[in-house]
């Protein structure tokens, strides 16, 4: 850090003025997010009270109805599989093009294929719910059929009534699609951080490309791979509105993924807002709290994990 | 260094170029844009009756069921009268109510009266609350099955399918109504309101009526539905069974017209088995009870041979005095456009026009709005 | 089998096969990934374009029956406009100065007290950023819904990302300039607005414009915020107010195809502004590529 000059009073007292002003708007800033903070759980508070413990297992959503009945049961429960399958789907696609990307392809190629699938990132969620319910879901009717009937024995891939469509897996497809550039992105950055001396020692062995890759690259990245993959899982478990257009709603615990059926968090709040009373809109803030801090705990650890890889890369370098 | 020098001339006037084009694009864009929106459909009614106008903006919300007839009230009273502009949000009956309770919109629109928590609430914060029937309407149960047009169902049948106890489309109680059809054997999808919807609670009301042992839901704008995928809003409803080969649905009878959904043909409580239409929804309403706040008490079970027993009044939810002397004459005077000439419209838009003693009834409401 | 051992010796016919193998895999994800994208903004464009018109871009939908295939987004790019002006000037000026803060001055727990909850703020879902907004300021406030209240809960999603990119442009610039500037006699505060802010901004630029560009496509936050509105609003602080998002939300799942043909429409538009948003981020860098880092 640059040291500072000794100086006259006039220009100490204009570097206090400023810094005083700089360090107000980072005051101002850090009490916008208390207050964000503060407001939210006493607006959450009394559903907590009123639900106790249930608000974790309950599955119906009535809130505003005497006696109240509502909790996060299916919501968490649809919010963490639709996620998780989005994960599962996205991350081999994701580091596969980003190793693809950084290792193979030739550097001018690389970087047009890094800024395409950097263009998948910039699509509102709005037209990635439009293109799924109307593109995707009829599309994938067809494959969710194939699931059923040749790995159906799997309880998670079988439909009770042999119907299909606007299900957990559709959202999860949609999700995968969101949170590939993301992952995608991250990867690149971490292969890119894996220190030369060992690339090129491959290299100067004899190595073929996957070799190198394999030997060479994989090794130093797990941890950063993994960064990559929570801070995409965080992005899923936050999204709001593509969720919202393709999944239909309902308040099951839905094993059954290609089933339609299920609900989120998010797409919870999104579609019930406007007719929630007062002890809807504390319910509704509750599930939201609940779900800020699942995001919250995700995002710090892969943060925590990435920079941890980004150090340590630097280092051996 | 040069170099640095015209690096940083470079670097200061692109700021200064991005906010001219800004600042361009907003320039142009503000001058560009029009509010007429002139288009080929026909106005609703034919007479060039005089319309008393008002001018100003007022914004409402509320039931997806009544959306279709009110959008084209909004265009032809907007035709007649230039300086008003209504704005009608078609959110759900439940949140028209919580928005018009908590006075974020002028007017709420629903199809199940206030409860009287919702109205103590709404009551608070504005004065007296008048429930007006605007228009009237059969809901339809709408069904997507390849190769079967014409669909007989008893109200037993109905509550099986929606309670989840018949799953498939060739059940022996759906054979036993329609000798003549062949239902394939897809499994039945059924779609509800995920929303809080008075549509919901006339059709949950209409089950509970007449099959209390096979619906066990209960009644109300949102219920525990025991099987079934929820979309939002009656369009979501109409769009999913669309989409969906074996699905069934509900939603007022201009959306399965509009997208040309066949609808059920349901057995009313004489025995015969009615399609959907003004004349059904007529017949049934005139069964009806209205007391003196005008919230109509539907009845179910309408005895006479031509009624479609799930029909329903939907009201619009209004102040009896607004603080706003100009929202409240601008209310004042759509309503009076929507049940005067705007009844014409109802029939050809597949809605119902107000039996004429409830219409009476409603207009001396509104007349008694407080501007 | 040593590692050693494999690479040293011949290029036996099984590594070659595992190594076309695994390219051939490797390249199969990247025509995936790049497949999708075209799959979805191909499609988008494709039905988007079949229903925009010149009349589309330029009209609202005031007074347009449920039937009526007339209608357009002009009343929402307003909308948008206004709302995305409104979390500009909130959040840029102020996550400037606070990523200021950091940077220059920031070795102490303050400094790193603020960094860390911006990093807790950028994980806020949209939707409670919305409902934030909702329940205090448009219920709790009396205030009603308004094109400033979806640009107040658009801030909130926008001063995080600043305020993080920001600093990461500003830690860009070399000490050594800082010092040579000191050397001269010059003091801080001169300093940071002579010499570090000129030298960044390129990069600040391309900051807010991704972030612009991120806050523009939102929904969630705009449905319990700005809440829609059929004609052409042009004081955000007077009643719902419509927007580019929420436009193709309200229009998507309607099951009239005259709705759905202007929900694409809506949809094309939306793209068009975001993508040009980006478009021009990355001509900023590029052009700060040719002359910072040397």
């Amino acid at each position: 850090m640059a040291r500072e000059p000794r100086l006259s009073a006039t220009s100490r007292r204009g570097d206090a003025v400023f810094r005083a002003v700089a360090g107000s708007a980072g005051g101002l800033v850090l009490v916008l997010i208390a207050a964000i903070a503060i407001f939210l759980i006493v607006q959450a508070a009394p559903a907590f009270r009123r639900a106790g413990l249930s608000f974790f297992t309950e599955r119906q959503w009535f809130p505003d109805a005497t006696p109240a009945r509502f909790g996060v049961g299916a919501l968490a429960f649809g919010t963490l599989v639709s996620s998780l399958l989005a994960l599962a789907i996205s991350l081999p696609i994701a580091v596969g093009s980003a190793l693809f990307t950084t290792e193979i392809a030739p550097p001018r190629l690389g970087r047009w294929i890094g800024h395409l699938v950097d263009l998948l990132a910039a699509v509102p969620s709005v037209i990635y719910g439009l293109w799924g319910f109307l593109f995707l879901v009829p599309r994938l009717v067809p494959a969710e059929r194939w699931l059923d009937n040749t790995i159906g024995f799997i309880p998670i891939f079988h439909s009770r009534h042999g119907i299909y469509g606007r299900s957990l897996f559709a959202a999860g497809v949609i999700l995968a699609i969101m949170i590939l550039p993301i992952i995608a992105a991250i990867s690149r950055e971490v292969f890119r951080q894996a220190p030369a001396t060992h690339r090129e020692a491959a290299m100067a062995l004899g190595a073929t490309r996957w070799e190198t890759i394999r030997y060479a690259v994989l090794p130093f990245s797990r941890s950063g791979i993994i960064g990559a993959a929570m801070l995409g899982l965080g992005r899923a478990l936050g999204e709001t509105i593509a969720v919202a257009l393709v999944l239909a709603a309902s308040y099951d615990v839905k094993i059954h993924l290609v089933e339609p059926g299920g609900n989120t968090v998010a797409a919870n709040i999104a579609n019930k807002f406007g007719e929630a009373g007062l002890g809807g809109r504390e319910a509704l803030i509750a599930s939201g709290l609940v779900l800020f801090a699942i995001t919250l705990l995700v995002n710090i650890a892969a943060r925590a994990v990435v920079y941890r890889t980004t150090r340590l890369a630097e280092a051996k370098a | 260094m040069a170099h640095t020098k015209t690096q940083s001339v470079k670097s200061r006037s692109v700021p200064v170029l991005l906010a001219a084009v800004l600042a361009g694009l907003a320039l142009v864009a503000s001058a560009c844009g029009s509010d007429t929106n002139k288009s080929k459909t026909a106005k609703a009614s034919g007479t060039t009756a005089k319309v008393s106008c008002a001018s100003g903006t007022i914004s409402g919300a509320g039931a997806t069921f009544p959306a279709t007839i009110v959008q084209q009230w909004i265009k032809d009273y907007g035709a007649a009268c230039p300086g008003a502009t209504v704005n009608y949000q078609p959110v759900g009956s439940g949140a028209g109510i919580q928005q018009f309770s908590a006075g974020t919109v002028d007017f709420g629109a629903s199809d199940a009266v206030m409860k009287p928590e919702e109205q103590a609430t709404a009551e608070a914060k504005g004065g007296p609350v008048m429930h007006v029937p605007w228009t009237a309407g059969a809901v339809a149960v709408m069904f997507n099955i390849s190769g079967v047009k014409e669909l007989k169902l008893s109200g037993e049948t109905i509550a099986g399918i929606f309670a989840g106890t018949i799953t498939k489309w060739n059940d022996p109680k759906i054979k036993a109504e329609n000798a003549g059809a062949t239902l394939p054997e897809t499994g039945i999808q059924v779609i509800h309101r995920s929303d809080g919807s008075g549509t919901t609670a006339v059709f949950t009301s209409y089950l509970t009526t007449v099959a209390p042992a096979v619906w066990t839901a209960g009644a109300a704008k949102d219920v525990p539905w025991p099987t079934g995928q929820g979309a939002k809003g009656s369009d979501g409803v109409t769009a999913a069974v669309k989409q969906t080969d074996g699905a069934i649905g509900y939603a007022e009878q201009s959306y399965a017209a509009a997208n040309s959904l066949s609808t059920v043909d349901v057995k009313n409580e004489a025995g015969s088995y009615v399609k959907p239409s003004a004349k059904g929804v007529s017949a049934a309403l005139a069964s009806a009870e209205i007391p003196a706040d005008l919230k109509v008490k539907i009845n179910y079970k309408p005895t006479e041979a031509a009624a479609y027993p799930i029909s329903t009044t939907t009201w619009a939810l209004v102040f009896q005095k607004y603080g706003d002397a100009a929202k409240g004459a601008l209310v004042k005077s759509f309503l009076t456009y929507a049940l005067g000439a705007g009844q014409d419209a109802a029939e050809r838009l597949y809605y119902a026009p107000l039996p004429k003693d409830l219409q009476t009834k409603a207009q001396a409401a509104v007349a008694s709005l407080q501007t | 089998m040593s590692v050693a051992q494999g690479l040293l010796g011949h290029r036996s016919p099984r590594r070659t096969w595992t190594d076309r193998v695994a390219v051939a895999a490797l390249a199969a994800s990247v025509i995936v990934a790049v497949g999708v994208l075209t799959l979805v903004l191909g499609y988008t464009i494709a039905r988007g374009a079949r229903a925009i018109s010149f009349d589309f871009l330029t009209h609202s939908m005031k007074g347009v029956g449920p039937l009526d295939a007339t209608g357009g987004v002009y009343h929402s790019i307003i909308g948008t406009v206004e709302q995305v002006l409104i979390a500009s000037l909130l959040s840029i000026p102020l996550g400037l100065l606070a990523a200021i803060y950091i940077v220059e001055y920031g070795t102490n727990r303050f400094a790193f007290a603020v960094r860390f909850f911006v990093d807790v703020m950028t994980g806020i879902p949209s939707i409670v950023a919305g409902l934030f907004v909702f329940s205090f300021w448009v219920l709790g406030l009396h205030q009603g819904f308004s094109g400033f209240a979806a640009g107040m809960a658009l801030s909130v999603l926008m001063l995080p990302v600043v305020i993080r990119a920001s600093e990461e442009m500003l830690r860009l610039v070399p000490d050594h300039l800082r010092e040579a500037s000191y050397a001269l006699g010059i003091p801080r505060w001169r300093t940071i607005i002579s010499v570090v802010l000129p030298t960044a901004s390129a990069g600040l630029t391309t900051a807010v414009v991704l972030a612009i560009a991120r806050v523009t496509g939102e929904t969630a936050p705009l449905l319990v915020t700005a809440f829609g509105f059929e004609s052409i609003k042009t004081n955000p602080f007077d009643g719902p107010q419509s927007a580019l998002p929420l436009y193709v939300w309200s229009q998507a799942a309607s099951a009239f195809d005259v709705a759905v043909r202007r929900a694409w429409a809506a949809a094309l538009t939306l793209v068009v502004v975001v993508l040009a948003l980006i478009a021009l981020a990355r001509l900023l860098t590029r052009r700060d590529r040719l002359g910072v880092t040397q």
